[in-house]
């Protein structure tokens, strides 16, 4: 039993570290109804980032992220410029491939930059756990889990709390009669992807001190971030902490009487399984093309 | 809805749009354009080029086929897939056991692998039936991630991470051919068949229906067509024709893995592929694949080992260029770039 509590708790916070990963896709998704194909790239980058501020100034990644984060807002801001928004009036397959190709562009600078070889910080707590109750926890883990949820719950008080937010809501649920009350919506979304990028980076300096970090490092972590987004309803943010839990516990608990290799497999299946019967995701609204951030 | 109505690349009305003449099929008959590249395709096959020529051609011939299977779904029926890459494992997968074990020919073992495809494709279809836009770009991805893990870890069958090897004993039976040139001109025959089923659907009254769905899924179905047996047929044709290309690569290249056969990155390609030359039409995928890859594999042979990576980060940045600033893709280019002056009256 306590084995099981143990894989449980421990999937619980690698999954809120999973969401805060996912957070930024679904706060693009849900303000400016595309998906990012080159949201792995953008942890990728991000990765790197936090990799080289600790690498050559040796400082914490957790430090790191007074430096990365602004810096991947900075990239949110200029991706928006030059990629999304000429594209964001187009048809959606228009944004689909193009930001494809921008992943492909991204992957294949890194490894022009940084080779194929495995980056890593060195162990930040000399490997300690906390141990609370009968179970072992990860300092880092502990740390990236509390994070993200600081990270929902001011997103949330964001959106419902400031002007900005009000302004954000109402570009969500019609930006042309948005428009016209004088939101300006094309910087509500480039605020939007900054945002989201931006979170990425914060995600990015969470996952460095857990994770390697290497070019294609961003399609295995884009794929479980989907399938989270995808869970909790693509465009909710607190479907998004909802769905990294499950994966986590879903992830943790079938590697261990499993196989690590089929914990992969299971939660694909999950996310076909809420394909077929709850399209809308566990906290999404009913009907796809209406789901937003409410 | 909003995704649904605006999910498609503009596509001209078919039998209505004033085309070029050199692109512009007469009636019932091939434009001068198709008739150019099949000529040079044919010329290719025959003529006496370097075994390291021959691998381009080969390759591009295979993906140009593949990437006009794609488009069958993506581009007629709006059903963006990034699984592909699943159809095109089962194919390759189920000729290559039926052959490695069974000894059954893979000239048998192509159908099959066509067959067990097109059940996956359909199946998928039904699956993503309610799904729009995003929604059913990411259930194939992961319904693709779903077939590439089964086929890694089920090892007895499929070899795992090790993959399978076709040992090559010579024998058109096996399809195991001595000389390149046989393999090519089979690639070239599957290409022209992929071709022209692309375009006979394109004319045809299921065309329309497709084309339908794919604009305007309500409006169609309003109008008494049915989106759901739309939809799955595209799909199967699509993945059945996707399945017999990966069979073909696996007679080709005689070694499969799943990382590779099964990756998304080849799903991608095959979607890009089509993007890039022109959705929703022959002629785009077709040209994607002749103008995309043998530049690919001539930058790769020129910067790869200077700039690991270079030569896709160009490929990237060609990408977005084009999506954002002609949709059409490549196809539409080189039909607006000579049109103008060149337009009838």
């Amino acid at each position: 039993m306590t084995t099981f509590g143990q894989l449980v708790f421990s999937g619980l916070l690698i999954g809120c570290i999973y969401a805060l990963m996912s957070m930024g896709l679904t706060l693009i998704f849900g303000v400016l109804r595309i998906v990012n194909f080159a949201h792995g790239e953008f942890l990728m980058i991000a990765m790197y980032g936090a990799w080289a501020v600790t690498a050559f100034l040796g400082l914490n990644p957790y430090v790191a992220i007074v430096a990365v984060v602004p810096a991947m807002a900075l990239f949110g801001v200029v991706v928006h410029q030059v990629v999304i928004s000429p594209g964001v009036d187009k048809p959606h397959l228009v944004l689909v491939f193009a930001t494809m190709g921008l992943s492909i562009l991204m992957q294949n600078v890194a490894l022009m930059f940084f080779s194929a070889d495995l980056f890593d910080v060195p162990p930040m707590f000399d490997g300690q756990s906390v141990i609370i109750g009968p179970f072992f926890f990860k300092a880092e883990l502990l740390l990236g889990f509390m994070i993200a949820v600081f990270c929902t719950i001011s997103l949330r008080w964001t959106i419902n709390s400031t002007y900005l937010g009000k302004a954000i809501r109402a570009t969500v649920q019609d930006s042309e009669a948005a428009m016209l009350m004088g939101v300006p919506v094309p910087r509500i979304f480039m605020i939007a992807f900054a945002s989201g990028s931006a979170l990425v980076g914060l995600a990015a300096c969470v996952m460095m001190p857990l994770f390697s970090v290497f070019p294609t490092v961003g399609l295995n972590f884009v794929l479980i971030a989907f399938v989270i987004v995808v869970l909790g309803g693509l465009g909710s943010i607190e479907g998004a902490l909802l769905g990294g839990m499950c994966i986590g516990i879903v992830q943790s608990v079938s590697s261990y009487y499993i196989a690590p290799a089929y914990g992969q497999l299971f939660f694909f299946v999950l996310f076909l399984l809420v394909m077929i019967f709850r399209p809308e995701g566990l906290l999404g609204r009913k009907g796809e093309s209406t789901v937003g951030i409410n | 809805m909003s995704v649904t109505s605006k999910s498609t690349i503009e596509t001209k009305p078919r039998r209505a749009s004033p085309g070029r003449w050199w692109m512009k099929p007469g009636h019932g008959s091939v434009s001068w354009l198709e008739l150019a590249l099949l000529v040079a395709c044919i010329a290719l096959v025959v003529a006496p080029v370097p075994h390291s020529y021959q691998d381009v051609i080969n390759i591009t011939l295979l993906w140009g086929g593949v990437a006009l299977s794609w488009n069958i779904a993506g581009g007629y029926a709006g059903l963006i897939s990034f699984g592909h890459a699943a159809f095109f494992g089962i194919g390759a997968y189920t000729s290559t056991i039926l052959l490695v074990n069974y000894g059954v020919s893979p000239w048998l073992g192509l159908w099959l692998g066509g067959i067990f495809a097109a059940a996956f494709g359909i199946t998928l279809a039904l699956i993503g039936a309610r799904l729009r836009g995003p929604f059913f770009i990411l259930s194939t991805l992961a319904a693709a991630e779903v077939v590439r893990i089964g086929a890694l870890n089920w090892t007895s069958l499929t070899g795992g991470a090790e993959g399978l090897w076709i040992t090559p004993t010579k024998s058109i039976a096996n399809m195991v051919f001595a000389s390149r040139s046989a393999y090519v001109a089979l690639v070239l025959g599957y290409a022209i068949i992929v071709y022209l089923v692309s375009k006979a659907i394109e004319r045809s009254r299921y065309g329309l229906v497709l084309f339908a769905v794919r604009d305007d899924e309500d409006a169609a179905s309003a109008a008494g067509v049915n989106p759901l047996t739309a939809r799955t047929g595209a799909m199967g044709l699509s993945a059945f024709l996707t399945a017999i290309g990966g069979s073909l690569f696996a007679q080709y290249f005689q070694f499969l893995d799943p990382t590779y056969v099964i990756s998304p990155e080849l799903s991608f390609q095959f979607a890009l592929l089509a993007a890039l030359g022109g959705l929703g039409t022959a002629i785009g995928p077709a040209l994607g694949a002749i103008v995309i890859m043998p530049l690919s594999e001539l930058l790769r042979s020129y910067l790869g080992a200077a700039f690991q990576g270079l030569h896709l980060a160009i490929y990237g940045g060609f990408l977005v260029f084009v999506m954002l600033y002609l949709p059409g893709g490549i196809a539409s280019a080189l039909e607006r770039s000579t049109g103008r002056s060149k337009e009838t009256p």
